[in-house]
């Protein structure tokens, strides 16, 4: 098993490199002529006046930990779905279970309106 | 000395594999702007080399000679390493993307597991870039890209599941065997529901009209990338277009039977289609979905925020959910020839 | 021999990366270090031939649990002078609770049940068998330890419900689009149309 895992790593060191060599080429071969207008950070022409690290609306976290959730189900769902011709009605039924129990979570998100964003 | 040659051997197939895909990227740029304008009833690049096909070299030259701007509020390490991030786990999921029978690069048990996780990785570039870039529009481009991709990531591995169902493997060359045959052989048809979603979370994922309120050239500038230039920048694109053909190429093996012609094993018409190698069926489903990138972004106007979620939480998902209860029921009753 | 080779190196990258998880000055970089833990851990549990386990690791945890990490430590303004200070006075703790897990651990490691020192490597049931690891999971995991995997369903509704009562709130005044009642509007709702008696210039 672990054989057919060695490409993958060596594909991994090869991508990095595939990444990394135009990125060296280009800081070699590009002129660098900093100026302070160039380095200030983007703002449609304006100074900055404040710092742009600024606090986000607590939605974006709910999303990201309602994420989680459901990626964990994905990942109980992945062997359960190779295996269902071998589970059976059984395991059909402990799956419809879990899954049914998860529904209703998503249901109160959906009726506590966790998914409208305005 | 065989472990060295083995080893050899893998570079070898990795190198076949990733120098034309970044060709195949350099000429989707064009084909796109060429698509593009003639959808938009103009004429597109040709200039450069006949029907200006050495532009999209003449766009990697320009890019090299650029300076590559480090904003001086930036976290220089991390700002960097961002395009990184994303370039490598785009390229490294097509590890285990079979182009023909036995035609991949490590044929692991796992592979539809290992290609979820590659592309759930792809958002760790976007939001280190939106933060270490340092910039308003940046961090609110890398935010709502964070997100988005999120989001639509949960209906997409739902979709998988119900691919892992019909095929009983998460291995992908079970999966494309588990097709054989003509193309209602296939599982884009007994998994139609499916397939849209996939395909529409795939277009969502990569970030690509009308899902690209993460980049919205005309509200937020460029989004995450805006304060990257020169080759920094290029890999970010480079990054973008891998993804997108990666997704075209999951969607053919997932749903259009990867290397199988689409009159496999009918009569006479079988092997007269069989004579074409199976790569290059593989090549015209994935340039299929492709097109449809174009085709897409030609027509369709940019959806809202609050659209795009509403789209990927209470239309895709429950979508999913009924259609593997209704899959599973099949697959109990023994329903069809697909199961 | 490789095989060691590249475990030695997982293994040390793991433990600089995990150190650095707490020495890091900034901490985007810790949870990023963190991230590249992950990593090398899960390249850890691919070579002990737990392959569904390993990429469910990177899954989960590197594809969704750190994204929030990062979501959270990026956009608090987190200042780091009172967080240095934090170090000496939650030492104690800290070392308490790692000195606990430690011991839990060798009581898990030593005990008669778990057989890792003397038992060599540990032939998996699969490999046995000629069956793909995540198949030999699924076949226990919806059978044998069906009432566990529903436990974790409650978990999971728990931690569903858990988020939203905390983060989540309709502050008033927001302005929202709502498709039902646009599609149900009447004309009458919108347009009144008023008789007026005309008007003769004189």
């Amino acid at each position: 098993m672990l054989e057919s895992y060695l490409p993958i790593l060596v594909f991994l060191v090869i991508a990095g490199f595939a990444g990394l060599a135009p990125l060296v080429a280009g800081l070699v071969l590009a002129p660098r002529r900093p100026d302070e207008n160039k380095l200030s950070p983007y703002e449609c022409g304006f100074e900055a006046f404040e710092d742009s690290r600024m606090k986000f609306d607590v939605r974006y976290y709910l999303v990201a930990i309602l994420f989680i959730i459901f990626d964990l189900e994905i990942a109980f769902l992945f062997p359960w779905a190779v295996v269902l011709d071998q589970v059976g009605l059984f395991g059909f039924v402990a799956m419809a279970i879990f899954v049914g129990i998860l529904l209703i979570g998503f249901l109160y998100e959906w009726k506590k309106g966790a998914l409208e964003w305005e | 000395m065989a472990e060295f040659a083995n080893l050899v051997w893998i570079v070898a197939k990795i190198v076949a594999l990733v120098v034309p895909l970044f060709i195949a990227v350099a000429y989707m740029t064009y084909a796109e702007r060429r698509v593009i304008g003639w959808i938009q009833w103009r004429k597109g690049p040709n200039r450069v080399g006949i029907y200006g096909l050495l532009q999209p070299i003449a766009d990697a030259c320009k890019l090299l000679m650029k300076e590559v701007v480090i904003p001086q509020n930036a976290n220089r390490f991390l700002f960097l390493l961002a395009p990184l991030f994303s370039i490598i786990p785009a390229l490294a999921a097509w590890a285990v993307l079979p182009l023909g029978d036995g035609l991949v690069v490590a044929d692991i048990d796992a592979g539809l597991l290992y290609v979820l996780a590659m592309t759930s990785m792809g958002v760790y570039g976007v939001i280190v870039a939106g933060w270490a870039s340092n910039s308003k529009y940046a961090l609110i481009g890398a935010m709502r890209a964070g997100a988005q991709v999120v989001s639509y990531e949960i209906a997409m591995g739902f979709a998988l599941v119900g691919v892992l169902m019909a095929a009983g493997s998460l291995n992908m060359s079970e999966i494309v065997h588990a097709q054989q045959g003509p193309f209602w052989n296939w599982f884009w048809l007994p998994l139609l529901p499916l397939f849209i979603v996939y395909w529409v979370s795939g277009v969502a994922e990569t970030n690509r009209l009308p899902f690209d309120v993460a980049e919205g050239e005309s509200e937020i500038v460029a989004g995450f990338h805006v304060e990257y230039s020169g080759m920094a920048f290029a890999i970010f694109f480079l990054a973008e277009y891998a993804n997108m053909i990666l997704i075209a190429g999951l969607a053919t093996i997932l749903f259009l039977g990867g290397w199988y012609s689409p009159f496999h094993g009918i009569g006479y018409l079988g092997p007269i289609f069989d004579l074409v190698p199976g790569t290059l069926w593989f090549c015209l489903k994935a340039g299929f979905f492709l097109f449809g990138y174009f085709w897409f972004r030609g027509t369709f106007p940019r959806y809202r925020y609050d659209q795009i979620m509403r789209l990927g939480w209470k239309v895709l998902i429950p979508v999913t959910v009924v259609w593997l209860v209704v899959e599973s029921v099949f697959i109990l009753t023994g329903f069809g020839p697909w199961f | 021999m490789i095989e060691l080779l590249l475990f030695y190196v997982f293994a040390a990258v793991l433990l600089f990366a995990a150190t650095m998880v707490i020495t890091a000055k900034n901490p985007v970089h810790s949870a990023l270090f963190l991230v590249l833990a992950f990593f090398n851990s899960a390249a850890l549990w691919l070579m002990a031939e737990a392959e569904f386990l390993g990429i469910a690791l990177v899954l989960v945890y590197v594809g969704a649990v750190m994204v929030l990490f990062l979501f959270v430590v990026m956009m608090l303004d987190i200042n780091l002078a009172p967080m240095r200070e934090g170090f000496a006075r939650y030492l104690p703790i800290g070392a308490l609770v790692g000195c606990v897990m430690v011991v839990e651990m060798a009581l898990v490691v030593g005990s008669k049940d778990v057989n890792l020192i003397h038992g060599g490597p540990v032939t998996s049931a699969a490999e046995g068998v000629g069956m793909s690891n995540t198949k030999a999971l699924g076949s226990v995991l919806y059978t044998v330890y069906a009432y566990p995997f529903e436990i974790a369903s409650v978990v999971l509704l728990v931690a569903i419900v858990a988020a939203i009562m905390l983060t989540h709130r309709r502050r008033p005044g927001t302005k929202q689009q709502n498709i039902d009642r646009q599609v149900r509007v009447r004309k009458e709702q919108r347009l009144r149309i008023v008789t007026m008696a005309p008007e003769k210039r004189k």
